[in-house]
């Protein structure tokens, strides 16, 4: 969790770090690129959004209309916009000049802001095929690429597939410390919803001593509950209220993460928990 | 002859015109920022108003709350599951994003609808369908109030609907 939390905080950062090296174009005499490159550093100082930031692309796009980065950069403020018809034809041209780079960043985005399971399995998949190291992160640091595939099989219905890509993952990314804010958790979700409730509990109780969410007590209290643990069931339902009060829940900038709960199921559960005597 | 003259130089400069105009249509001219939406006095209420100028309407994002909804997301999801009837079609598949200003009131205004198949090429859903997500979108009262440094501000925010089938199956973000 320590490591988990660094690379949090570089990912904060990490529209800087995206930055390509134009010198290494120049280096390798590819000048087109090295100009197209130099004309888009001039974006420094201007939000995504802005018609500077978008103009001064536009020009590197001149000087070279294959330069994968600047069509990349365009496209951010689309897809946070919710405008998925550009979007999908900027990010489309930048996968088309550099697939490798940009796969995985397409496949994640898919899954994030447009809920297009099939399209980001299509597109880690591919990425997968293409290259011999790690896929690696999702944009945001907050998974493994194959952990978003995971979640994306789930979503179309292939839960044991689901399973297997996730148990494998997270099987890696225990052995190198490096085990995500959520993984137990979708994990664990899986598992209940498989009726694999002693292996729920398991990873549930894993997902506590990483990273405690309000949803990790409510899928648990609704594991207990399968158990006929009514005890505990409601001891997990407190908890999660108090968690979810506390802010301490799933969250995304831009949108509502898979296994999302909300108060409202909460309070639900609690009252029906209080109709059926557990007090 | 004269007449031909004068009908081929009307011709002529229609033609032209169309011309320049796809032409202006291509190399888009920006706006602010991207996804701005300009006051159109024909189709947007008239007592909509922005409070701070368009200058400083933010992003729902901005501050860095994520998608925030007044009563929750759990609150919208039930209102359009209550209020949808789906258009059973085979052929109505794809997303449709809403997107609108929220004032520092909390009351939503210039709504535009933006609209694609599930390859993300731009398309037209059956008007049924879009306009029954219009106008319940239209009649949530109250979305969330946001401050910046203690100041309620104006911002941007959208829905994404996913229609497969013409059925509702997901609300986004």
């Amino acid at each position: 969790m320590k490591y988990f939390n660094l690379l949090m905080l570089l990912f904060a950062f990490s529209s800087s770090l995206a930055q390509p090296n134009c010198e290494a174009y120049k280096y390798y005499g590819d000048t087109l690129k090295y100009e197209a490159c130099k004309k888009a550093m001039e974006i420094k100082g201007h939000y995504q959004f802005s018609k500077e930031y978008q103009t001064v692309l536009d020009e590197s796009i001149e000087i070279d209309p294959t330069f994968d980065y600047a069509y990349w950069a365009k496209s951010i403020a689309y897809l946070k916009s919710g405008d998925f018809v550009t979007w999908k034809k900027l990010i489309d041209k930048a996968v088309e000049y550099n697939p490798k780079e940009h796969l995985g960043y397409r496949g994640w985005c898919r899954y994030q802001f447009f809920r297009d399971y099939k399209g980001a399995i299509k597109d880690i998949e591919k990425l997968d095929s293409l290259v011999d190291y790690d896929i690696g992160q999702t944009q945001n640091g907050t998974y493994h690429l194959n952990i978003a595939k995971g979640m994306c099989y789930k979503a179309i219905g292939e839960k044991e597939k689901a399973i297997a890509i996730l148990e494998k993952q997270i099987k890696l990314n225990e052995e190198e410390n490096f085990v995500g804010a959520y993984d137990y958790l979708h994990l664990g979700v899986l598992y209940l919803e498989t009726e694999k409730f002693e292996k729920a509990v398991e990873t549930f109780k894993k997902q506590s001593e990483n990273n405690e969410v309000a949803e990790n007590q409510y899928y648990l209290a609704m594991t207990y509950l399968k158990l006929d643990k009514p005890t505990e069931y409601k001891s997990c339902l407190d908890k999660a209220k108090e968690l979810y009060i506390g802010e301490r829940r799933m969250t995304d900038p831009y949108s509502n993460p898979m296994d999302k709960i909300y108060l409202e199921n909460i309070e639900n559960e609690l009252k029906t928990a209080y109709n059926n005597g557990y007090k | 002859m004269k007449k031909i003259i004068i009908l081929t130089t009307v011709i002529f400069s229609l033609l032209w015109s169309c011309q320049t105009e796809k032409k202006a249509d291509e190399k888009q001219e920006y706006l602010r920022w991207v996804g701005d939406i300009e006051k159109n006095e024909q189709i947007d209420e008239l007592e909509f108003k922005v409070c701070n100028g368009y200058d400083k309407i933010l992003q729902y994002f901005n501050l860095g709350k994520g998608p925030v909804y007044s009563g929750e997301k759990s609150k919208i999801l039930n209102t359009f599951k209550s209020k949808y009837q789906p258009i059973t079609d085979k052929n109505q598949n794809g997303l449709i994003r809403i997107r609108f200003i929220v004032n520092c009131e909390g009351k939503a205004g210039r709504f535009r609808v933006l609209q694609s198949d599930y390859s993300y090429q731009e398309k037209n859903f059956n008007k049924e369908i879009v306009s029954q997500l219009l106008n319940i979108t239209k009649e949530i009262e109250n979305w969330e109030v946001f401050k910046r440094n203690e100041v309620t501000v104006d911002y941007y925010m959208y829905l994404i609907f996913k229609i497969t089938d013409g059925q509702l199956t997901e609300i986004l973000p």
